[in-house]
């Protein structure tokens, strides 16, 4: 008994005292923890502390960590494939029963994990269509963790759920797509999946921890939210993780019907942040938040200390599309053809260092009112380009940003590093 | 004597979603005070933990882009 309890605690510890891997960069490095699972941006006399050597990467006065992009992105969103039959309204990336044509198989991914893992990857999101179908998730899984990757799921629920539960361990997280309970989820998606989808949820809860939903906020579902997270606390998931609905692929056409209103966008965090603490689960918010977030005015340095970027696409990530072609995030567009093709994600160290690359995504310094003026661009880095793009211009500052729409109402809005009264919930 | 150093960051959780970078704002919550409180624990546990045989990569980070590029 007592060699078998010390045997668990041993399995337990074993993650405290993992290895921890590193990325040298110009202004120290990223340290990467498994348990409590982080990265870890440090200085260079910090890394030094570490034992680290910079050697050539640290010719030179230290930068900040925002003055260039990074050595290489910390994660890779893959588009393993755009199959799927589930045929949801606003699907973004417009998914269909049948495959794409050109769609990369087992090796050509595997090929990529091998660039990524060269040039210093850490986390890897592989989604779809729905990747959960494909017969060989699991080996590519298995490769990106013999490559040192973290390999990460979003899943419908809906479809390959025998195929996925068997490998689901191997994840280092996994979140189920579920937009509302009951009839909200059909009201979102074009049909009632949700008792499919919560069965993948109990199921894969049943294998793993690190199971938690995505829910993307929409005026359908916004009033429903502390629902949403007292339905994760029932089922014991790890997070709650609400992404903003974006103009692309087949949601484009449903987005001014389904996208969340400006009193919506100023209500967010404060709604997200008591639902959490009732339901005591984390939340995450994605990217295209960032600028409701600033809205509250938490601090710019508090931001930066939790690494809150608005779009970090060509940064600290990239998208890859089912046929291999590079992008600065999964919305945007493939670059140009360079020659006879795309640039491919396995082309990733030369095309990274290009000082074209990744085109506007990487130009968010030069801002334009009211970002320029804003205390919070570094941060932000001028909202969702996407959502820019579908109003018209990919390089303007985000139309729904609650600062945008005071800007262009003439309202004075006063973030402009002063606190404005907008306190946040704090505990 | 050799200096400390900073922290400066921390990005806490992994990233499932494919579609966008997902940041875990639950630390808003309880604002800066316990974020720098959380920082020193962050560096013990940097320290407790024994280097990788080899870095991920080592490499400089590209130029900042100075011109707008054409929009795609």
């Amino acid at each position: 008994m007592i060699r078998r309890a010390l045997a668990a605690a041993r399995t337990w510890l074993a993650p405290w005292a993992e290895a921890r891997r590193h990325r040298l960069e110009a202004f120290g490095a990223i340290v990467q923890l498994t348990r409590p699972r982080a990265l870890v941006f440090v200085d260079r006399d910090r890394a030094r502390a570490l034992g680290l050597d910079g050697g050539a990467t640290w010719a030179g006065p230290a930068p900040g960590v925002d003055d260039a992009p990074l050595a290489a992105p910390l994660e890779a969103h893959l588009q393993l494939t755009n199959r799927c039959a589930a045929g949801c309204a606003g699907c973004y990336t417009g998914a269909s029963a049948a495959a794409g044509p050109g769609e990369w198989g087992l090796a050509e991914w595997r090929r990529a994990l091998d660039a990524l893992a060269d040039a210093g990857v850490f986390h890897v999101a592989l989604g779809g269509g729905e990747s959960a179908t494909l017969p060989w998730l699991g080996a590519l899984v298995d490769h990106a963790r013999a490559r040192g990757l973290i390999p990460n799921l979003t899943t419908s629920g809906l479809a390959g759920l025998d195929r996925l539960l068997p490998i689901a361990d191997r994840f280092g997280q996994i979140n189920v797509s579920i937009d509302g309970l009951g009839p909200t989820y059909a009201a979102v998606r074009g049909f009632d999946g949700f008792a499919r989808a919560d069965a993948a949820v109990r199921a894969l809860r049943g294998v793993t921890p690190h199971v938690g939903i995505n829910v993307v906020v929409t005026r359908a579902n916004f009033a429903e939210l502390p629902a949403l997270f007292a339905y994760a606390r029932r089922r014991r998931l790890a997070e709650v993780e609400l992404l903003r609905w974006k103009p692309s692929g087949r949601g484009a056409a449903v987005y001014e019907r389904l996208r969340c209103t400006d009193a919506h966008h100023r209500a967010l965090l404060p709604t997200v942040l008591a639902a959490a603490r009732k339901a005591r689960i984390r939340v995450k918010l994605d990217c295209s938040y960032t600028p409701m977030i600033a809205h509250h005015d938490p601090g710019p340095q508090l931001l930066a200390q939790l690494a809150v970027y608005g779009c970090a696409g060509g940064d600290f990530l990239i998208g890859a599309k089912p046929t291999g072609a590079i992008t600065a995030c999964s919305f945007a567009a493939p670059p140009p053809p360079d020659g006879d093709r795309r640039p491919r994600v396995d082309d990733l160290a030369g095309y990274w260092r290009r000082p074209d690359a990744f085109g506007r995504f990487r130009t968010w310094r030069a801002a334009a009112e009211p970002c320029a003026s804003c205390a919070y661009l570094t941060q932000c880095r001028g909202g969702c380009r996407v959502v820019s793009a579908h109003a018209g211009d990919l390089g303007a500052p985000d139309p729904e940003c609650p600062r945008v729409v005071d800007h262009r109402r003439d309202v004075a809005f006063g973030n402009e590093g002063r606190r404005v009264g907008r306190r946040l919930p704090v505990v | 004597m050799t200096r400390r150093g900073r922290i400066l960051a921390t990005k806490w959780g992994l990233n499932p979603n494919s579609s966008s970078l997902g940041v875990d704002v639950t630390f808003l919550l309880v604002g800066a005070t316990a974020v720098a409180m959380a920082t020193p624990i962050v560096g013990a546990l940097l320290r407790w933990r024994r280097p990788a045989a080899a870095p991920a990569v080592e490499s400089a980070a590209p130029p900042a882009p100075s011109e707008p590029a054409e929009p795609r």
